[in-house]
């Protein structure tokens, strides 16, 4: 059992803030990702959690173990970079039995150890090669098994795939999912692309200018962003404004919208995939764009002043002429989103 | 045919400056020394094959023992220097308070030649100097250090000129180790020490043997340092061979002591590639 606790953990280099004071707890087991541009602080945190980096004030606890005054090399914690960060001059083996021998387990069950470290990355055959001699998405799983093997309490990664082309990246991602979920080990996950934290997370924190501005599982985050921020970064989305009439409230088209909308909203977060495009002389919108992405079709269409996005879906979807006339209509409740989109997010549980 | 000609001579024709200019000024000379030493192509002297300089060399106990004593000024002082520029480079390799000042002041020996760095030594440590003078009222007696037997007053000045110089190189080295290779080690378990021995050490290999060999190769040959604060008696061979020359006019000797003294060092520095081949083939990117 290892429940992480973060709680008012702020850094500034100089003048500069990198975090405001941040909080965070990590259940047992459970998959959390740091979201957010770069320079939002997610990789500070990260370092001050390893222990690289020393926190200008709060504390870390990992269950009842006090971790932050520790030196990194007393925390128990693996972790993993986007740099990979092997040992050159030390073979396979030698880099995944490192934090073994630090710890001084006897060279028999060090060398077991390691052994099962490398077949579930599934690097065995090549226990006796030096990291030169690899590929980098090889390199990578030397650098996850020299991390899990030596049984953290929490395992980090700082952007760990960045580095890798596309398809590998797809591949290591799932890879990496399957392992951490069967060694049900406590994980953070630091990155900035989206579709990597949707893929991995059980719970996404998006971070901004050092604080974390919003919460929650990928699903409920993509689908109900309470901010513009998260709307915006997860994924593509149109920000719609919104027009309050009558004591009701009208999407740029005129439509009502259907979700509950206070007066204070003024904007709505409506995704491209849930617009549903027709055709129609008389229509509101025009075409302005069409790009033909294979298993989409992305059109800009311009209604009224603003620019909004559509894509189309299946085999069936005829590519309109520019300048086609269409009609819009949401296909999913368009989101409210509140306008302090910079406001921290208080833990339900703080 | 004519092609492959042409082209063969067009690459002579390319290597000439170069490789002249090494067979010209370095390859000859040192020929010239080596047969030297056999009695051959002799300056001053009838030429003739004789093997009569190397047993004079080797038959004559003070050049053996001055053999010795600069193959001693070579290692000691150099491992003295290297005991201390280590620390000091990887200290300054840490972000610290006052780093632009500090870096730039321990370089400052550097700019200082050898001869005054003895001078500076001897005024500082001879019988009399400064440092009895201070030390003497609170009743520290310092022992023989210029002129002593074991050539401290050498290896001091030695010491005080090889330490930036070794720190400077050292500290390039471990200034290119990537950052997280250290965090990774930290975090698995190792300590400021175990990761100074087992991870910086050995990836700063290449400029920790280049600042030992040329420091190591500079001692083989000095000659005003171990001659002004050196004991009476062993005295390098460096000190003999200007003896001999210009003294003795015995060029012959010379050459033999100036190919060992050589030779010394080419096996030192083939020790140690042989001893590091394993490393560089590991991360150096040299061929298996």
């Amino acid at each position: 059992m290892s429940r992480l606790y973060i709680d008012g953990v702020a850094k500034s280099f100089g003048d500069a803030v990198a975090l405001h004071e941040v909080s965070l707890h990590v259940d047992d087991g459970e998959f959390v990702t740091l979201l957010g541009p770069s320079g939002c602080g997610k990789t500070t945190l990260m370092r001050i959690v390893a222990g690289i980096t020393q926190p200008d004030r709060g504390s870390i606890r990992i269950d009842d173990r006090v971790i932050h005054s520790l030196p990194p090399e007393r925390r128990n914690i693996g972790l993993v970079f986007q740099s990979y960060a092997l040992f050159p001059h030390m073979t396979v083996a030698a880099n995944v039995g490192f934090g073994l021998k630090m710890r001084g387990i006897p060279r028999a069950d060090a060398d077991a150890r390691v052994a099962a470290a490398l077949d579930l990355v599934d690097l065995g055959p090549l226990a006796d090669r030096y990291p030169r001699a690899l590929s980098g998405g090889q390199q990578q799983r030397v650098a996850l098994a020299r991390a899990v093997v030596i049984e953290p309490d929490v395992l980090l990664f700082d952007e760990p795939l960045s580095n890798l082309d596309a398809k590998l990246r797809d591949q290591l991602r799932d890879d990496l999912k399957i392992l951490q979920r069967r060694l049900g080990i406590t994980a953070i996950y630091v990155t900035h692309d989206q579709a990597e934290a949707m893929a991995l997370a059980d719970r996404i924190l998006v971070m901004k200018n050092g604080r974390i501005v919003e919460e929650g599982a990928p699903v409920t985050l993509y689908r109900q962003p309470r901010t513009r921020f998260a709307a915006e970064f997860l994924g593509q989305t149109n920000v719609l404004p919104v027009r309050q009439r009558d004591g009701r409230t009208l999407m740029p088209w005129d439509r009502e919208v259907l979700a509950s909308a206070d007066d204070a909203d003024r904007h709505v977060s409506l995704r491209p995939e849930d617009i549903a495009m027709t055709p129609d002389a008389d229509g509101p919108g025009a075409v302005r764009s069409v790009t033909f992405l294979g298993a989409s079709v992305e059109c800009r269409i311009a209604v009224g002043g603003i620019e909004l996005r559509v894509r189309q879906t299946g085999s069936d979807v005829v590519l309109p002429e520019i300048g086609t006339r269409v009609r819009l209509a949401a296909r999913a409740a368009p989101h409210p989103l509140s306008e302090g989109s910079d406001s921290p997010l208080k833990l339900a549980d703080a | 045919m004519t092609a492959r000609i042409s082209r063969s001579a067009a690459a002579a024709i390319l290597i000439l400056p170069s490789g002249g200019y090494l067979v010209l000024f370095f390859g000859l000379p040192l020929l010239l020394a080596f047969l030297g030493g056999f009695g051959l192509f002799t300056r001053g002297a009838e030429t003739g094959f004789t093997l009569e300089h190397y047993r004079t060399l080797f038959g004559t106990r003070a050049y053996r023992d001055g053999l010795l004593f600069s193959t001693y000024l070579a290692i000691v002082p150099t491992m003295v220097s290297l005991a201390l520029a280590l620390p000091l480079a990887v200290a300054l390799a840490r972000t610290h308070p006052g780093q632009k000042l500090f870096n730039m002041l321990y370089k400052v020996p550097l700019v200082v030649p050898g001869i005054v760095a003895a001078f500076i030594v001897m005024t500082m440590f001879d019988r009399g100097g400064l440092a009895a003078r201070v030390l003497e009222p609170i009743g520290i007696d310092l022992p023989k250090l210029v002129r002593d037997q074991w050539a401290i007053g050498v290896i001091i000045a030695t010491a005080w000129k090889a330490v930036p110089f070794m720190t400077l190189i050292i500290g390039g080295s471990l200034g290119a180790i990537n950052r997280d290779i250290l965090s990774a080690a930290r975090t698995l378990g190792a300590g400021p020490l175990a990761t100074f021995w087992r991870i910086q050490v050995p990836l700063a290999l290449p400029g920790i043997t280049a600042a030992f060999l040329l420091t190591f190769i500079g001692g083989m040959g000095a000659y005003a340092v171990p001659n002004l604060l050196g004991p009476v008696y062993p005295l390098p061979l460096s000190v003999h061979m200007y003896v001999n020359a210009f003294e003795r006019n015995n060029w012959g000797l010379v050459s033999a002591m100036g190919t060992v003294l050589s030779l010394i060092s080419v096996a030192v520095l083939l020790a140690y590639y042989r001893a590091t081949r394993g490393m560089r083939i590991a991360y150096g990117g040299e061929a298996r």
